[in-house]
């Protein structure tokens, strides 16, 4: 039981690290807690569905089509929206960031109201059977997308001379704009990737869960746990982050009490604040006084 | 190739209402090193953000060899060729000394970069001993090294210097100063602010006096060799 509650876990931990993922790639290049980034899943989720169910596009094409409107729309979000404001104080930017979030319910609301929607399956992958162990189709899907992804960006960023210039500009903007490095176009860059990765997650999560306008608050909440518990601003420490909490999360509702799932994210952020502020890779920020 | 490289002509900048260059103009010819000098709040660092386009002048012409640059932002001007150290360093602190430095030609040098990095570990022995080492645990000195390094990585026309020794030891502002006289050599073209006056009239060929936003005087630092009190007055009284 531990090792498929383990499993089981990893698999959801994988979304959720996806989701932190993404909030972290766009507070590290601008500074910003995207508080509408739930809906930026959301509406990932909702363009394959749209993609898939209205127009009869595959899943896999279609899910790449959405991931690049995301991508675009991210962009968009940061040139239309963000840039005129940039510069001006921190509470407007994530004012702005939260209305967008909410235009983007509020739409598909409109379209389609509080209605649950079921996605058709899209995963065809037989179940393995490791001792008592079951691996789903579902967990295998997420958990090797996920895993290819986060090698890929990692090792983009890590080991190439575009992820230098990345990192350069998450240490210093200034030093990144005295190499002639064209931060503004940078942010935008960073807002349509978060947007992009954001939106990979609701493809993941759309085949797998029932569609609502509301479904991103709850992955904002637990992209945020993420992010507390692997540190405010890691990128390594959101993906652990995710996937600990995936883990946590079957683990208290297995072995403690079922209602635990929902609310182990929101105990999460409240003992990591209270015990280790900074997460498990954050930087510990003296203040002088 | 223009005698003049940077031309400054009346050039207006303000942090708000608060007016800080009122019509400031001046050139740098190739080849020379020239120092700003000028009390606190005269307006040095200012123009030196002017050039690099970290703030949009009012009103003036920043001309390099003729292409205006007031205006543009800081990676087209960093691609035509001004390269800032600048006086926070503004380092990249847990990347390598190497990343570091191989960053600062990314955007414009790349094709000689290799070569100008080993000419750099040449000139700055100590980064290359440290070249796998975060930039974030060097000394003050050494981390003013790289900031000089990564400038230079992009072969600039100008390099622009603002309180090179600033915070440094006697030890290492002898050896910034060994640096700028190599750098001298060379024929490297700069522009400095600097308030350590002994380094800035060692290195600099001409100097000009800003106060408050304009400039109020200027000339040879040999002409004016032996009598730097009067210069000093200049600035502060």
């Amino acid at each position: 039981m531990f090792l498929q509650l383990t499993l089981s876990g990893v698999s959801q931990g994988a979304i959720y690290a996806l989701i932190a993922l993404s909030l972290t790639v766009v507070y590290r290049s601008t500074t910003i807690v995207s508080f509408g980034h739930g809906d930026f899943v959301m509406a990932g989720a909702f363009l394959t569905y749209v993609l898939v169910v209205a127009i009869g596009i595959a899943f896999l094409p279609a899910s790449l089509i959405a991931i690049v409107a995301m991508f675009l729309l991210g962009v968009a979000f940061s040139r239309g929206l963000i840039g005129p404001i940039r510069g001006g104080p921190h509470v407007g930017l994530a004012l702005m960031s939260i209305s967008f979030g909410f235009t983007l319910r509020g739409i598909a609301r409109t379209v389609w109201g509080r209605e649950v929607l079921p996605m058709p399956r899209v995963f065809d992958i037989d179940p393995i059977f490791i001792g008592s162990v079951v691996i789903t189709g579902d967990a295998l899907f997420i958990i090797s997308i996920v895993a290819v992804l986060l090698v890929v960006f990692f090792t983009v960023l890590h080991f190439t001379d575009i992820g230098k210039m990345v990192q350069a500009v998450y240490q210093s903007e200034r030093g990144a704009r005295l190499i002639g490095i064209d931060v503004e176009r940078f942010h935008n860059f960073s807002w349509g990737l978060g947007a992009a990765l954001g939106a990979v997650a609701g493809v993941l999560i759309a085949p797998i869960s029932l569609l609502h306008p509301d479904l991103g608050a709850s992955f904002l909440i637990k992209g945020f746990a993420a992010m507390t518990l692997g540190g405010f601003g890691s990128l390594a420490g959101a993906v652990l982050g995710g996937l600990l909490l995936g883990v946590a999360e079957q683990y208290s509702g297995a072995y403690i009490d079922t209602t635990l799932i929902d609310i182990t994210a929101y105990l999460l952020i409240i003992a990591v604040l209270l015990i280790r502020p900074r997460g498990l890779f954050g930087r510990k920020v003296v203040v002088k006084v | 190739m223009h005698d003049v490289l940077l031309k400054i002509t009346d050039l207006h900048v303000s942090y708000g209402k608060k007016a800080i260059l009122r019509g400031a103009s001046f050139d740098v010819r190739n080849g020379e090193c020239l120092t700003l000098l000028g009390a606190n709040g005269s307006g040095k660092s200012t123009s030196m953000n002017a050039i690099c386009g970290f703030v949009k002048p009012v009103s003036g012409s920043i001309s390099l060899n003729g292409t205006e640059l007031a205006g543009k932002g800081p990676h087209t001007i960093f691609k035509q060729g001004v390269a800032q150290v600048s006086q926070a360093r503004d380092l990249f602190p847990d990347l390598s000394v190497e990343d570091n430095l191989r960053l600062g030609a990314m955007q414009r040098g790349k094709g000689k970069a290799a070569q100008v990095l080993a000419d750099i570990y040449d000139r700055f022995p100590r980064l290359a001993e440290r070249r796998r080492q975060a930039t974030r645990t060097l000394s003050g000195g050494e981390q003013q090294m790289v900031a000089i390094g990564r400038a230079l990585m992009s072969s600039p026309l100008i390099l622009l210097l603002d309180e090179p020794s600033g915070g440094l030891s006697p030890q290492f502002c002898e050896e910034i100063a060994t640096i700028m006289d190599q750098l001298k050599s060379e024929g490297v073209t700069m522009l400095m602010v600097e308030q350590n006056l002994n380094l800035a009239f060692r290195a600099a060929d001409r100097f000009i006096v800003l106060r408050d936003g304009q400039v109020v005087d200027g000339g040879d630092v040999a002409a004016m060799a032996g009598d730097h009190d009067a210069i000093v007055r200049n600035i502060y009284l």
